[in-house]
């Protein structure tokens, strides 16, 4: 029997170690002049509630944390950010029309409203990623007026 | 006499005013949707059952409420009509829990077409207003 736990975990150890091999792709493009950043005004307090909470997994560019790059934990923050960039992706916004920037805004405010962004494992990681209600306040202001400058734009 | 007659007649066209007031309220919904009849059928058919003001789908309703549509500020209608533009070509909606009790209420590839098609005409119109 302990020969047997032994072979077990030998296995499983040479088996964590294999996996290493197979890490995802970071998500560490170089910043685009199609950013939001680069393409819109936007206030610092609003800059910081972005990079703070939805850039890592919205943007071409992640902060990684040091225990993202051991497997298993690489898959499950790649799947993430795969999933974040499909839904949003800021560093594509100037490629986006006016129609699906609009939408893309109205969701950012109905999600973080509804508190389903930023998502509670992220937050559990991120403190700095917990929005006040006053971060909220200011990210749905923010999102109704560059909305109302897109469509006076037209 | 007269003057009995006339207050009696005052009252009367008051009643008769506030009734009519009060069945605006209850207009049929397809009355309260300001777009087109085709396009009133299919929501009628596949989304209004779950969002509409008096849906007991509470996160339905808070998702969008076509009762309310119209009076939706310019920037809100874009926001729900790209939401309604994204979900039907992504084929999450009408959900398939719901499609497995009401099979009948799917949408076909066609309305699909039509609803979507509709939804960014009406957004388009409203970006250029």
């Amino acid at each position: 029997m302990k020969k047997l736990l032994r072979i077990l975990f030998i296995v499983v150890i040479i088996g964590a170690i294999v996996i290493q091999f197979f890490r995802p792709e970071k998500n560490l493009g170089t910043s685009t002049p199609d950013h939001i950043f680069e393409k819109e005004q936007v206030p610092e307090n609003v800059k910081t509630i972005l990079k703070n909470a939805c850039m890592d997994c919205h943007s071409d560019q992640t902060n990684y944390l040091w225990y993202h790059n051991i497997v298993p934990v690489a898959w499950m923050i790649n799947d993430h950010i795969v999933e974040g960039k499909e839904e949003l992706n800021f560093s594509e916004w100037g490629q986006m029309d006016t129609f699906d920037k609009i939408g893309a805004l109205e969701e950012i405010c109905r999600e973080v409203e509804r508190k389903k962004m930023p998502i509670k494992a992220y937050v559990q990681m991120h403190k700095e990623a917990k929005l006040t209600e006053e971060q909220v306040a200011a990210l749905c202001t923010w999102t109704e007026k560059l909305s109302e400058e897109l469509i006076g734009a037209e | 006499m007269k003057k009995l007659g006339i207050l009696a007649g005052i009252c009367l066209a008051f009643l008769f005013i506030s009734s009519t007031l009060d069945a605006s309220d209850k207009t049929p919904v397809k009355g309260e949707l300001n777009m087109p009849e085709n396009i009133k059928a299919i929501i009628d058919k596949s989304c209004f059952g779950c969002h509409n003001t008096d849906s007991k789908n509470e996160d339905a309703k808070e998702d969008l409420d076509f009762k309310t549509f119209d009076s939706l500020s310019k920037v809100k209608k874009i926001g729900a009509l790209r939401h309604i533009a994204e979900v039907v070509e992504e084929g999450e909606m009408p959900p398939k829990r719901f499609l497995e009790r009401f099979p009948e209420r799917k949408l076909t590839e066609e309305e699909a077409k039509t609803l979507t098609e509709w939804v960014k005409k009406e957004a388009s119109a409203l970006i250029k207003q």
